[in-house]
């Protein structure tokens, strides 16, 4: 706990520093703790439910969004040709957000303008990404709603955000479920608080998500000596196959 | 009981696993062959990527192959030396089946690739299969031919050389080229190709049948594990905890259809068999030709 009050922290000054002294936005006003700064991928994993606990200062309306480590997607879509249903076109985009997820204290329309949204890439419509090449906007948009639905599908995306619960006046929760299919790597959460339609103040912290134990082992092996890796996975199963025949043999 | 797959990574069901596993074993203990056209594509519709589908069954086919040839050898139906000559085609077959599975995956189409092999492969095979085991049982005529006289041009061929166990005097090129298309197969499918190499090596090479078995499984376990190594180095796709739920099922299954061989007769096996191919190769025809529900699929680079 002591290392995430220092990362607090730093995320406050950060904060602080990135919106510098002409900003009128005072970090302290919404402050958020995770229950836990990690969340581990064992095998037994089945998925996390994520809690976030946190306090405002000042009146005002609640955004919660998490977001997955940036990843690069091509999305395909399959064209009949000689009858046979297969991929022809493909757009690919950067920094798509591996997981999304978010959470409202009201509805999106009673937050905040539709732009104000998109600037901080709160709810779906607003996630930005771009395409390596340049091509027709509007084939980019129907490959952008693919891979978005694509998303929602494989539980990556939320079908609609979250409630950000109020305990007392000040003090709320949210919680984000996540699926066993979560990725790994460093996830953000950024807190806004909105003042009539404004972002009066923004709470950034972090959150790894990461494979531990066996699980992380035997990643590490495959990926960091993946030739003992293959042989040693060779011989295992030369190994099984020898035992099979010879205690199970009846002959 | 949930796992997570650590390669994968992705939770499945163990027990689904296991179930698969020894269904596949029990073919394999009934019928002799490796079972791993039936795996790979349950495997993907599990929703496992085709890429660790294909490697991780790989290594999970050399367990199946070692325990299936001690058998044989024990008996002595192992030609070692065609097997040798075989193994060196389907090395070199198996190193560009990974690099041509490579190419495919870069250009989007090795779901296509696999789907097409499938659909061309086991479509034939089953056909052919099925044809032949429903003659010999209306023959009611369980004398097993040895195969067929070679033609001219594979007698031309050079690089003679003596198979004394088969009783052959051969083209070393034939039996190097029929293990080059199982090593193909192995690296692009992620299936030992038994079921190609036994007709072929009965019908090409004209091999005693009491030994093409044996030999298939001998040179089947050396291509299926310097494939699974080649998965594992290059597109490391190799899971070794869905290949031990896999082998373990496996090993169970085999001693279910081991025991189960003895009271079946080899024609009426060879028809389930053959309409067990069949299904799966209409199956995988129709989502190629059947519009599919979702247009589009995603990749993570």
């Amino acid at each position: 706990m002591k290392h995430f009050n220092v990362l607090t922290l730093f995320v406050l000054v950060m904060t602080a520093a990135a919106i510098g002294p002409a900003g009128t936005v005072c970090a302290r006003e919404v402050t958020v703790d995770l229950a836990s700064a990690r969340v581990d991928i064992t095998t037994g994993f089945t998925g996390a439910t994520l809690v976030l606990h946190g306090v405002k200062k000042e009146p005002g309306d609640l955004a919660i969004v998490v977001r997955g480590p940036e990843r690069r997607v091509v999305v395909r879509r399959k064209e009949q040709v000689l009858g046979m249903w297969m991929n022809r076109s493909s757009v690919e985009f950067l920094d798509v957000p591996s997981y999304y997820d978010y959470a409202l204290s009201v509805p999106e329309p009673r937050l905040a303008e539709p732009v104000v949204l998109a600037d901080n890439e709160i709810g779906l419509n607003s996630l930005d990404f771009q395409p390596t090449n340049e091509s027709d906007p509007e084939e980019v948009r129907s490959f952008k709603e693919a891979l978005i639905w694509n998303q929602i599908s494989a539980g990556l995306y939320p079908l609609e955000p979250g409630n950000v619960v109020y305990l007392t006046d000040n003090f709320f929760r949210a919680t984000f479920d996540m699926p066993s299919n979560v990725p790994t790597g460093e996830y953000t959460i950024s807190t806004y608080l909105f003042q009539s339609g404004n972002v009066k103040a923004i709470d950034r912290t972090t959150l790894r998500v990461a494979q531990t134990g066996f699980s992380a082992d035997l990643y590490d092996f495959a990926h960091n000596r993946s030739l003992v890796y293959g042989l040693m996975a060779v011989f295992l199963a030369i190994a099984s196959g020898w035992a099979a025949n010879t205690f199970l043999r009846r002959d | 009981m949930q796992v997570y797959l650590p390669i994968a990574e992705m939770t499945v069901d163990a027990e689904a696993i296991l179930l698969l596993g020894t269904i596949v074993g029990v073919l394999s203990g009934l019928f002799g062959v490796g079972g791993g056209f039936m795996t790979t594509p349950f495997l993907i519709f599990m929703g496992l990527p085709p890429a660790v589908a294909v490697g991780t069954q790989a290594n999970q086919l050399v367990a199946s192959s070692v325990s299936g040839v001690l058998g044989h050898w024990r008996r002595g139906n192992v030609d070692f030396k065609m097997g040798a000559v075989m193994l060196a085609g389907s090395i070199v077959g198996s190193f560009i089946g990974v690099l041509i599975f490579r190419l495919l995956q870069h250009l989007g189409q090795i779901d296509l690739a696999i789907q097409i092999l499938y659909v061309v492969l086991l479509g034939t095979i089953g056909t052919l299969m099925l044809i032949e085991s429903v003659i010999t049982l209306l023959k009611k005529d369980n004398r097993e031919a040895r195969g067929a006289r070679q033609h001219a041009w594979m007698r031309a061929l050079p690089y003679k050389m003596r198979f004394p166990r088969s009783r052959l005097y051969i083209s070393a090129l034939l039996p190097g080229g029929i293990g080059f298309v199982g090593g193909l197969l192995v690296s692009i499918m992620g299936i030992g190709g038994g079921f190609l190499l036994v007709p072929a090596m009965i019908y090409i090479l004209g091999m005693p049948i009491l030994l093409v078995a044996g030999t298939s499984l001998f040179q089947i376990i050396f291509t299926t594990a310097f494939a699974a190594v080649l998965h594992a180095v290059l597109n490391h796709t190799v899971d070794l905890v869905l290949a031990m739920l896999l082998i373990a099922g496996g090993v169970i299954g085999a001693q279910v259809g081991v025991r189960l061989a003895r009271k079946v007769k080899g024609a009426v096996a060879r028809v389930i068999l053959a309409v067990l191919v069949l299904i799966v190769s209409l199956e995988l025809a129709g989502e190629l030709l059947i519009k599919p529900t979702d247009l589009y699929s995603t990749t993570v680079r």
